[in-house]
C-alpha cells in the first residue's frame, strides 16, 4: 500500500472550507466522480466541523491510497478533545445534538466505504474513513 | 451492465420522449424510474448525477453555468440523501420495538387478566383502557368461597413501560395474599409494605380496595390516595362521592389506613375510577365530576357493562379520540 | 407546555417559585433541578406554586421524592400557594397529612 498526504488544521470555521477544497482536489485528481466528490466533501465538513465544535481544534489528513490495484482516498481526523464517552451511542441511527436528521458519524459511516473510530475520554478523537473508486 | 447503467439508460431514454412530446405518458415513464431507483437503493444525489449525465449526452454543446448548476444542486441534496438513509434504518428499528412492544402488551394482558364474577344479586361492569400499548391502571376481581367479591383498582404515577413493570409487582404483591383475604385495611397495609421496599421514592401508586359480602350487602372498603369513586343512591336517585382518606403506597412504611362501610340497598351502584377518567382534557377544560355524573345518568336505565362503554365512548369522542392517562372504570350494582 | 423554575436563598431557606405546567414533559426538569437542592443536612425548602396552571401525577411524584429526601436530612418541606385543583389532589392523595401545605385561600406567606 502506497499514500501521498495532505494535512490541514482545523482552527476556526474557515478551515474548514480549505479541508473540503482539499479533498475535492485529491478526489478530482484521483478520477472520482461528481457524486463521489460531493460524498468525500460533505464527509470532511462533518469530522471539520466536529472537530471545530466538541475539540476546539485539530486536524485532517487527507491521503491517496493505492493498494491492489484499486485507488482510494483516505481522511484522518484527529483531535485532542474531550473524547467521546459512549460511541456506540454516537454511532446511532437518530442521535443527534443539533436536533436534525441526517449526517452525524452515522451519516458519514452511510457516505464511505471504510470507516473506523477510537476515542479516550480526556484524551481525544481519532476517525480515519476510506472511499475506493468503484 | 451494472443497475445503476440499465438506469441511466431508462432515464435518458424516458427524459428525451419527454424532450421531443411533453406527454403524461413520458411523466408516468418518470415515476416508474423514481421507483425502481428506490428498490435499488439509488440516492437523491445521484438521481441528480444521472440527469446531468443524461443532459450531456442529449445536449452536447449545454452551457457550463448549467451544468455547475447541477453541480451545486447534487451537493445540497446529499445530505437529504443521508437522512433518506438514516429514515429508512430508523423505519426499521422502528418496526422491531412495536414488535417488541406487542408482545410486551400480550403479556401484561395475560398477567393481569381478571374475570368478572358472575353474583346473581350483582350486575358488575368494568373497562380499562390504556393511553398507550402498556396500562399504568390495575383492577382485579377476586370471588371467595363465602361469595363475597374482592375489588381492586390501583393506579401507578405515570404511563408506559415503566408503569407496566411496576403494576407486575402489584399483581405478584395481591397474589402472595392469604387465601381468605382478610380486611380492605390490612391488604392496604400490606401492599403498602411491598411497594415502599421496592420502589423508587419518586414513585408511587393509589389503591382502592373493596369487599362485598352479598350476604348482608356491606361493602368494606378502603384508599390509599386513589381517586375517590361514587355512590348512588338508588332511593334518592343521587350521586355521592365515595370519600376515603388514606395516604399513597409507597411514602411511609407504618401507615395505617381507615376503613369505611357503607350498605348497599337494591338498585344502589358503586362507582370505581382511575384518575384518567376524571383527568379527561377537553376543549372546555378537565371533565367536571358534575358532568361525569350527568354522563353516567344518560346510560342508567342499562346494564353496567353498557353504562362503562357507553361513557368511555363518549368521554373518548369528547377528547377527540386522544386519551392522555390510562383510563379505568367499574360499577357494580345490586340487582335485589 | 412549559414550566419556569426559579430558586432563591433567602436566610438559609430554599424558596421556589414554579411557574407553567407540571407534568410527564416538565417533571424531569423539576426533578433535576430541585433534588440536588434538598439534599443538604436540615435543609428548608418552601415550594410555590401559585404560577402553576396544571399538575399531574407525575408532578406530584416529584414532590413525594423530594419530601422524602428532606424528611431523611432532617429538614423541613412546605408547599405554599396551592390552587384549589392541586388542594383536592393533596387531599385525596392523603398527602396534605403529611406535607405541610398552604392553599390560596389561607395566603402564600406566613
Amino acid at each position: 500500500m502506497m499514500s501521498t498526504q495532505s494535512y490541514v488544521k482545523i482552527l476556526n470555521e474557515w478551515d474548514i472550507v480549505a479541508a473540503r477544497q482539499v479533498g475535492r482536489n485529491v478526489a478530482k485528481e484521483l478520477g472520482f466522480g461528481t457524486v463521489d466528490q460531493a460524498r468525500i466533501t460533505t464527509t470532511i465538513s462533518e469530522l471539520a466541523r466536529n472537530i471545530y465544535l466538541y475539540a476546539g481544534q485539530g486536524e485532517i489528513c487527507i491521503e491517496k491510497l493505492w493498494d491492489n490495484g484499486r485507488t482510494g482516498l483516505r481522511i484522518i481526523a484527529e483531535d485532542k478533545g474531550p473524547g467521546i464517552s459512549d460511541i456506540r451511542r454516537v454511532m446511532e441511527d437518530g442521535y443527534t445534538t443539533s436536533g436534525g436528521l441526517g449526517a452525524g458519524l452515522p451519516g458519514v459511516k452511510r457516505l464511505m466505504d471504510e470507516f473506523d473510530i477510537d476515542s479516550e475520554v480526556g484524551v481525544g478523537t481519532k476517525i480515519t474513513t476510506i472511499k475506493w473508486i468503484r | 451492465m451494472t443497475k445503476r447503467e440499465y438506469l441511466e439508460k431508462d432515464y435518458r431514454d424516458a427524459l428525451s420522449k419527454y424532450l421531443a412530446e411533453q406527454t403524461e405518458q413520458a411523466l408516468y415513464l418518470g415515476q416508474k424510474i423514481s421507483k425502481s431507483a428506490m428498490e435499488s437503493d439509488i440516492s437523491p444525489e445521484e438521481i441528480i448525477s444521472i440527469h446531468q449525465n443524461a443532459l450531456k449526452q442529449i445536449f452536447p454543446e449545454l452551457s457550463k453555468d448549467e451544468m455547475h448548476a447541477l453541480d451545486f444542486l447534487l451537493e445540497v441534496m446529499l445530505e437529504y440523501g443521508v437522512a433518506f438513509r438514516e429514515l429508512q434504518s430508523l423505519r426499521h428499528q422502528q418496526r422491531e420495538l412495536k414488535s417488541e412492544m406487542e408482545i410486551a402488551t400480550n403479556v401484561q394482558q395475560t398477567l393481569l387478566g381478571t374475570n368478572i364474577p358472575v353474583i346473581d344479586n350483582l350486575d358488575i361492569g368494568a373497562i380499562s383502557v390504556p393511553a398507550k400499548h402498556m396500562s399504568g391502571d390495575y383492577f382485579h376481581f377476586v370471588e371467595d368461597e363465602h361469595k363475597r367479591v374482592a375489588v381492586a383498582i390501583a393506579d401507578i404515577i405515570g404511563k408506559g413501560i415503566p408503569a407496566a413493570l411496576c403494576m407486575s409487582m402489584i399483581k405478584y404483591a395481591m397474589d402472595s395474599l392469604p387465601e381468605n383475604r382478610t380486611s380492605p385495611a390490612s391488604v392496604l397495609e400490606s401492599i403498602n409494605r411491598v411497594v415502599e421496599q421496592n420502589v423508587d421514592s419518586s414513585m408511587f401508586i393509589t389503591m382502592f380496595y373493596g369487599l362485598y359480602d352479598p350476604s348482608n350487602h356491606i361493602f368494606t372498603y378502603a384508599s390509599a390516595g386513589h381517586e375517590p369513586g361514587f355512590f348512588y343512591d338508588y332511593q334518592e336517585n343521587e350521586f355521592k362521592e365515595l370519600t376515603a382518606r388514606g395516604l399513597l403506597l409507597g411514602v411511609d412504611k407504618r401507615t395505617m389506613y381507615k376503613q369505611y362501610e357503607r350498605k348497599i340497598e337494591v338498585g344502589d351502584m358503586i362507582i370505581l375510577l382511575s384518575d384518567g377518567v376524571t383527568e379527561c382534557r377537553t376543549n372546555e377544560g378537565f371533565i367536571e365530576r358534575d358532568t361525569l355524573v350527568e354522563l353516567i345518568q344518560d346510560s342508567i336505565h342499562l346494564d353496567a357493562q353498557s353504562i362503562v362503554n357507553n361513557l368511555y365512548k363518549k368521554l373518548e369522542k369528547m377528547q377527540h379520540f386522544q386519551l392522555r392517562d390510562d383510563f379505568t372504570l367499574i360499577i357494580i350494582r345490586r340487582k335485589f | 407546555m412549559n414550566i419556569s423554575i426559579d430558586v432563591q436563598d433567602i436566610n438559609s431557606e430554599v424558596r421556589v417559585y414554579v411557574k407553567g405546567e407540571i407534568d410527564a414533559y416538565t417533571a424531569p426538569r423539576l426533578r433535576e433541578k430541585l433534588y440536588p437542592l434538598s439534599d443538604k443536612d436540615k435543609v428548608v425548602m418552601v415550594v410555590d406554586l401559585s404560577e402553576v396552571s396544571y399538575m399531574d401525577s407525575t408532578g406530584l411524584g416529584v414532590f413525594v421524592g423530594l419530601f422524602k429526601n428532606v424528611r431523611a436530612h432532617n429538614g423541613d418541606f412546605k408547599i405554599i400557594g396551592l390552587s384549589e385543583r392541586l388542594h383536592r389532589l393533596f387531599e385525596i392523595t392523603g398527602l396534605a397529612d403529611i406535607i405541610h401545605i398552604k392553599s390560596h385561600a389561607e395566603g402564600g406567606t406566613q
